[in-house]
């Protein structure tokens, strides 16, 4: 058994597609806003897997500094979009 | 990459994967906090198996923050404006998004690429979000400022006006 760069990128694509469509698909603002981590961890995930698996004999940290920095940058997005969205919302 | 580490991946991406169908379907927002924390706990798996550990480290502590401020109280209810048919074509958008990255997956297999787990080496990391990458650095940390110093600005905005 074993995985390879394709595996991740399925996955990868599959969370990206998922957060698209919640974002479209939901009514309520704040929880589109809720679905950018999602998006952001397939993202993060492909740069992983391509920086593990395609960097052969160079650097493999470059994915990984990618991944942190969009988790950072997703609940950056995630409070920024939940601050204002609920400013004239109701509970 | 090992037998170990691909059943750590899947099992890892199969929870990433309903976390995120979670967040996604889910009504309430205490279950979709919960579906994403679920969802930070197989992205931070996921890292672990891709031998990308000081990222899942963050990534759990960055998604199990975002659980708790949609699961929060300060969580509030926004109606979109936009109408059934657009959102319906937003999801159709989506559903074929689905299928172009799937099939620009499945053309990828020319990549001949080899896994090569390394050492979890937060200092080599460190080294280059802070020496070699700092403008990138940089430039996310004054996106979480902003955004935090946005985020309070707004809840005490509000706060005031009720």
């Amino acid at each position: 058994m074993s995985a390879t760069l394709i595996s991740v990128f399925f996955v990868a694509g599959a969370l990206v597609a998922v957060g698209a469509f919640a974002a479209a698909w939901r009514r309520d603002v704040t929880a589109a806003v809720a679905t950018i981590p999602v998006m952001f961890a397939g993202a993060g995930m492909a740069f992983a897997g391509v920086a593990r698996f395609a960097a052969a004999g160079g650097s493999h940290l470059l994915g990984q500094e990618f991944a942190v920095l969009l988790a950072i940058a997703a609940v950056a997005l995630v409070a920024l979009g939940l601050g204002i969205a609920g400013r004239e919302g109701t509970r | 990459m090992d037998s170990l580490h691909a059943i750590g991946f899947y099992v890892s991406s199969g929870v990433l994967l309903l976390g995120g169908l979670g967040v996604a379907l889910l009504p309430g927002r205490d279950l979709r906090g919960t579906a994403l924390a679920v969802s930070g706990a197989g992205l931070a798996g996921a890292y672990v198996s891709l031998s990308a550990g000081f990222a899942a480290i963050v990534a759990l502590i960055c998604y199990l923050g975002c659980a708790a401020m949609v699961a929060g109280p300060g969580y509030r209810v926004v109606e979109g404006v936009v109408g059934p048919v657009w959102r319906q074509v937003g999801a159709i958008g989506a559903a074929a998004l689905l299928v172009v990255l799937g099939f620009a997956a499945f053309r990828g297999d020319f990549v001949h690429a080899s896994f090569s787990a390394g050492p979890f080496d937060a200092r080599a990391v460190a080294r280059l979000l802070l020496a070699h990458d700092v403008l990138a650095t940089e430039a996310v940390a004054a996106l979480a400022i902003v955004a935090a110093a946005g985020a309070v600005g707004a809840w005490r905005i509000r706060d005031r006006a009720r």
